[in-house]
């Protein structure tokens, strides 16, 4: 068994047989984080981005229970900018270059595909409705 | 035959297919639990602004600021009393 190198942060490997390709942002060199025990850039986006995703865990029970329909509008909408803003973070984040994302190999996608494709014939009509 | 008792006279109204505009108590904990979760983001958020290097950043977590102190304003309405009172008070006259 050969390993293959990892090509470089923020490029786009050769696919068959290859690792599984590395999708990421270069860092800026003004980005570059200080390496020290005090809480940097980087450190305090992330801890925004776990207080925001918090934040929807407990909302979204409250607008599941919310009682009457003027409540659960509010927390519903209040839900729907909280992810607004995880999301926000996130694409932040990745483009600061801080987020790194390994695509799949497109071998497995298939397999996969093929696979539950397979499945449909358990449902008992076509859908009466699309998204 | 299904017969809709609203269609017939000298019959009881339907029943309302939604809860009135009254905070239960259940409510009234998720509401205070919410409330202290937006202030603590809304002054986390500021704070670290404050302490940020990259000005794209900063903005950031000001605008973040901003959103969880409005939905702070949102859901302090839900504790308005006056309105709690009277329609509490339209669904069962001997609330005190």
């Amino acid at each position: 068994m050969h390993f293959q190198q990892q090509g470089m942060a923020g490029g786009y490997q050769n696919y068959p047989g290859a690792q599984a390709p590395t999708i990421k942002n270069p860092q800026p060199s003004a980005g570059q984080q200080p390496k020290t025990p005090a809480l940097n850039d980087r450190d305090r986006l992330n801890d925004m981005l776990l207080t925001e995703k918090y934040l929807t865990d407990g909302l979204n029970v409250f607008a599941r229970e919310a009682s009457h329909q003027s409540l659960h509008r509010d927390v519903m909408q209040i839900l729907n900018q909280t992810h607004h803003a995880a999301r926000e973070l996130f694409n932040l984040m990745f483009e600061k270059g801080w987020y790194t994302l390994q695509a799949e190999q497109p071998s497995h996608i298939a397999q996969q595909q093929q696979k539950f494709t397979g499945y449909e014939s358990q449902f008992a009509a076509p859908p009466h409705f699309r998204l | 035959m299904y017969h809709n008792p609203q269609n017939q006279p000298g019959t009881q109204q339907r029943a309302p297919a939604q809860p009135p505009e009254v905070l239960s108590t259940k409510d009234s904990l998720y509401i205070s639990d919410a409330l202290s979760w937006e202030l603590l983001a809304a002054k986390k958020a500021h704070n670290m602004a404050g302490e940020c290097q990259d000005p794209q950043i900063r903005q950031k977590l000001e605008q973040l600021s901003g959103m969880h102190h409005q939905h702070y304003q949102v859901l302090l309405n839900h504790l308005q009393p006056q309105q709690q009172y009277q329609t509490v008070q339209a669904y069962s006259p001997s609330y005190q």
